[in-house]
């Protein structure tokens, strides 16, 4: 009896306690979705007055992305960018876990410098690689010329740039998987290691049988979650490359960026972000379904 | 009310200050005594980018804000910052600057729009601006971006971009038995010629090709347009187009340093001063800084002088940056008084003596014997040179009007792009060209032109 | 053997992954004349000459400005989103999911998503450049992610903890504030920090939202891609200042750090 009333306060209180925050979000993110998504119906561009609320032609902005090349080609940019880096920060924030954690427990305090390049302020890592990628002051340029190699500058070159890019991007955020396995690891319980060992198994069973199927769930939540950041890839685009050369680094995220803001036309900007955020939608979606599942293995 | 002016016999440039003062205070209702600051207690706020002529000025300003009591806000930031910021804010009909910068490539697109207000109504008014501030003193080449299809005057120019060539390593030419570059074979045989000896590149240039390419184009006989400002078709596709990316691209990839795509005006300037680059092409103040830079390690061996000519004529950029009001500006007078003491014929005289700073835009100013022998270095009469390219498209044909054109800055991103592809070797230049003319139709139909 | 090369890999590669970063941080003290010197000299007499001239470049104001706009867009976040969370936790009605899913949407979307639109909206209103109109935008960020993190830790306190107060007569907001948010308060340190280093890094909303007033200190750097000059020890020295609190808070408080940043992605 006295449990039914507490529900009930706890109800109210709840209620009472969700409610400014859930005002707050609609009116900083779900009105302004909305508002996007209705300039994307206008041919809205910011010297044209009264383009903002012209309807006349709703589909025009959507049947114009689907011929525009540049837009297209963004999206295969999106792909490989995404791909190529979370792959690598996977891999190298496994090994690194891996090795930290065969440290047993000696270099447990080092690993909080590790997470350095994932806390820095993301423009500062642009700089960073920015002065790594200039040929006139980098110190591996004039290394390479020394021994007689001319390195050709990468970030101005058409195989090479977006590769600089994601090097640049998987340094900063291999800390992020880095983190996730080793905490991961952690808990996994030593009596299933020793239980392959004494089974005959090598250090190799012992990751392939052991590690990696318990680790797994941790990296399908660490790849979604930092797929869904690579999109919005920009401070390192800005500084390195500016979508170039060509369009080679032109993500949709800066193409977007520079419809809007260079050349005005927010009407354009705001369906070619529509897009972006349904992709966005999409994964978080499967992010958050897998992360609830892996959340009820454990 | 106004005797007192004429009363005292005044130096020329106390009584423009007196004048200044006074009407401006008479048009705010003050009396008009000498002693009352017209604008004091107003807080004029300015914007610009980042340029030597800016902070040169900031010296000077203490005087103005002590003649008209108002005090001067004026906000730098780097260049495409700048142009990004006040893009936004003039399109969205912002008050928050009374004057601002009007970058060259964006004055078309501003004037035609309407952000800016219209100066001749300031000029006109004699209360306002002595007539010995002549309007018409401003050199015509540098003003034709500041003048709208109406004719009337919406900027007033502080900068002259005159494009001329910096021959760095006269020493070397010497050597290799290589004479001055008068047309474009030549200079694709002097590049050749030098690149590659004591470890110098034999061309230089920077990532704004939107500028740097146009006079190869008409050099071979295109336009950007198809006849600007009227009919705005781009023809980016044309032989002559393709012909000077070609051209110009192969100076780029084959006789530039590594990583050419990526640099700055300034790191090709670095290049030139430093004895690492023969020949940049670019406007006159970047190169004559060969001769006068303090870091410069080319002093003796640098030569200033006209680009080489194309087949089909002798079209060398000529641009500028002014400085105008916006449409919604509180403070417009204050504005104009601003602009007209910072651009008046005493004040640029002395900047051009102080500082040394040439690249001035008043035809009086740049004639004067001072300015002649100032700006005569080495024996070389570099004021005439910058004269004569400035003033050059209004001269014959104006082959500038391409950047008239409000929807230049869409075209100048495709330019951009198209060279790049080149360059890098994603594309031969007639390729390149086509997917930039397609870009080009499809961005200007987008922004809504008849093409 | 094997043991030993993994024993010292460890550290190697952390100064390995860290030179990047400290090539940075030294090139911020060499005097100019020796940065475009090879080979770098690795020993030399440091300078503050950079550090000076940014500080006389107005960089001190777009310092507070990150420094205002991030504590405060954290306090509000921290405010609203507590009880939100906690309302989260115990809510057991139809819906959480896909609350849960639209909040962590907020956080993932790009930002230019909400660029434009507040774009338009504030220079309709006016907050274009000011810090308010920063805070404001920040919240589509901080707020979901203060309730993202903190739901899990409130989900760990027992409802019978609250039964127990509440019997002793107690109303549910001091059932809150004095049973429930003590245990939790571990996550919320850890959420605050992380708050702070999000809204203290942002470049993309302050480079659209702000002219000269209310800049933040990373776009002050990006400022110094000077017309005239790539002036290498002042870009270095700005990104070693702009980095520099967030990396000496993130080293004072690393244990929560770390704690914070699995359990954001983790958990719930």
């Amino acid at each position: 009896m006295a449990s039914v009333s507490y529900e009930s306060q706890r109800s109210r209180f709840a209620r009472q306690a969700i409610t400014p925050s859930l005002l707050f979000l609609v009116l900083v993110a779900g009105l302004p979705t909305l508002f996007l998504i209705i300039t994307s119906l206008t041919p809205g561009a910011l010297v044209n007055p009264g383009s903002l609320t012209d309807f006349s032609d709703p589909s025009r902005n959507y049947t114009l992305l689907l011929s525009d090349e540049r837009f297209v080609g963004s999206l295969w940019v999106q792909a490989r960018l995404s791909l190529y880096t979370v792959t690598l920060q996977v891999l190298i924030g496994t090994s690194m876990a891996l090795l930290v954690h065969a440290g047993q427990g000696r270099w447990q305090s080092l690993r909080h410098l590790f997470v350095i390049p994932m806390v820095l302020p993301p423009i500062v890592v642009a700089v960073i690689w920015k002065l790594i990628y200039t040929p006139d002051i980098s110190p591996i340029y004039h290394a390479a010329k020394a021994i007689g190699i001319v390195l050709p500058s990468l970030t101005t070159h058409v195989d090479f740039a977006l590769w600089a890019i994601v090097i640049a991007d998987t340094w900063e955020w291999a800390p992020f998987t880095f983190l996730m396995v080793l905490a991961s690891l952690q808990t996994l319980p030593t009596e299933y290691v020793e239980a392959a060992r004494m089974d005959g198994a090598d250090s190799l069973g012992v990751f392939w049988h052991i590690v990696l199927p318990y680790i797994a769930p941790v990296l399908l939540v660490c790849t979604l979650f930092r797929v869904i950041d690579s999109i919005k890839a920009f401070p390192l685009i800005f500084l390195l490359t500016g979508g170039g050369p060509g369009s080679v680094t032109e993500v949709t995220n800066y193409y977007a960026y520079l419809v809007a803001f260079n050349f005005g036309e927010l009407g354009y900007s705001s369906a070619i972000t529509v897009v972006l955020l349904s992709l966005t939608v999409l994964i978080s979606w499967a992010a958050m379904r897998a992360s609830r599942s892996t959340q009820s293995i454990e | 009310m106004t005797q007192n002016l004429t009363a005292k016999p005044l130096s020329r440039r106390s009584l423009l200050k007196k004048v200044a003062g006074v009407t401006a205070s008479a048009s705010l209702g003050m009396p008009a005594i000498a002693q009352t600051k017209p604008f004091a207690g107003l807080k004029l706020r300015g914007a610009a980018y980042q340029h030597g002529f800016f902070n040169h000025l900031r010296k000077y300003i203490p005087e103005f804000e002590a003649a008209t009591g108002m005090t001067v806000d004026l906000q730098l930031s780097a260049f495409p910052v700048y142009n990004q910021q006040a893009d936004l804010e003039l399109s969205s009909g912002g008050s928050a600057w009374d004057f601002c910068n009007v970058t060259f490539i964006l004055a078309a697109r501003w004037i035609s729009a309407g952000l800016l207000s219209n100066l001749d109504d300031f000029t006109g008014d004699r209360k306002l601006t002595p007539a010995s501030w002549n309007p018409d003193d401003f050199v015509k080449g540098a003003q034709v971006p500041y003048t709208g299809k109406d004719g009337k005057t919406y900027g007033y120019s502080w900068e002259g971009g005159a494009m001329l060539m910096g021959i760095s390593r006269m020493d070397l030419m010497k050597k290799r038995g290589l004479s001055l570059p008068k047309t474009f074979d030549d200079l694709m045989k002097v590049a050749d010629g030098i690149h590659g000896q004591e470890d110098v590149t034999g061309f230089v240039s920077s990532n704004l090709h939107h500028w740097f390419l146009p006079p190869y184009i008409h050099g071979f006989g295109g336009d950007i347009f198809a006849s600007p400002p009227s009919d705005i078709r781009p023809t980016l596709d044309s032989a002559s187009a393709v012909q000077a990316v070609d051209y110009y691209s192969r100076l780029l990839s084959k006789y530039s340093p590594q990583g050419v795509l990526g640099y700055t005006e300034d790191q090709a300037r670095a290049a030139l001063i430093g004895g690492r680059s023969n020949i940049f092409i670019h406007s006159s103040s970047w190169v004559t800084s060969m001769l006068t830079a303090q870091d410069s390690k080319v002093k003796e061996t640098a030569l200033v002088t006209r680009m080489p000519t194309g087949p089909k004529g002798d079209f060398p950029a000529s641009n500028s940056q002014g400085l105008g009001i916006p449409k919604n500006a509180k403070n417009k007078e204050a504005a104009w008084a601003f602009i007209q003491w910072a651009l008046s014929p005493e004040l640029t005289a002395r900047i051009v003596k102080d500082t040394g700073h040439a690249s001035i835009c008043r035809r009086s100013i740049i004639e004067s014997a001072e300015y002649k022998r100032l700006n005569t270095i080495n024996g070389q009469d570099i004021g005439k040179l910058y004269l004569d390219v400035l003033q050059q498209p209004a001269v014959g044909r104006n082959y500038m009007a391409y950047r008239t054109v409000k929807e230049f800055p869409l075209m100048g991103d495709v330019v951009n792009k198209a060279v790049e592809r080149v360059v890098s070797g994603q594309m031969p230049a007639a390729e390149s060209m086509r997917v930039a003319q397609e870009a080009a139709l499809s961005s200007l139909r987008r922004s809504g032109a008849k093409v | 053997m094997k043991k030993h090369i993994i024993f010292w890999a460890v550290p190697l590669l952390l100064i390995l992954m860290l030179t990047p970063f400290l090539w940075l941080l030294q090139m911020s003290f060499k005097p100019t004349p020796l940065i475009l010197e090879f080979p770098p000299q690795l020993f030399f007499t440091p300078t503050l000459e950079h550090y000076v001239s940014l500080w006389k470049d107005g960089f001190p104001e777009s310092f507070v400005n990150s420094l205002i706009t991030s504590t405060a867009s954290t306090a509000l976040a921290l405010l609203l989103g507590i009880p939100a969370a906690y309302a989260l936790s115990r809510w057991s009605g139809p819906g959480k999911f896909g609350l849960g899913l639209g909040i962590l949407l907020t956080r993932m979307a790009p930002p230019i998503a909400f660029t434009i639109p507040f774009f338009l909206a504030y220079r309709w209103v006016g907050l274009l450049d000011t810090r308010t109109g920063l805070i404001l935008i920040y919240m589509t960020f901080n707020l979901p992610l203060v309730i993202w993190m903190m739901q899990p830790f409130f989900d760990a306190v027992p409802d019978s903890l609250e039964e127990a107060a509440l019997m002793d007569g107690a109303g549910f907001p001091t059932v809150f504030a004095e049973i429930v948010m003590p245990v939790a308060s571990a996550g919320i340190a850890a959420t605050a920090i992380l708050c702070f280093l999000y809204a203290w890094n942002d470049f993309f909303f302050a480079l659209i939202l702000t002219r000269t007033d209310a800049r933040t200190a990373p776009v002050a750097v990006v400022n110094f891609m000077n017309y005239e000059g790539w002036e290498w020890g002042k870009i270095a020295a700005g990104g070693s200042l702009v980095m520099a609190p967030v990396l000496a808070f993130s080293l004072l408080v690393r244990r929560y750090l770390v704690s914070g940043l699995t359990a954001g992605a983790v958990k719930g």
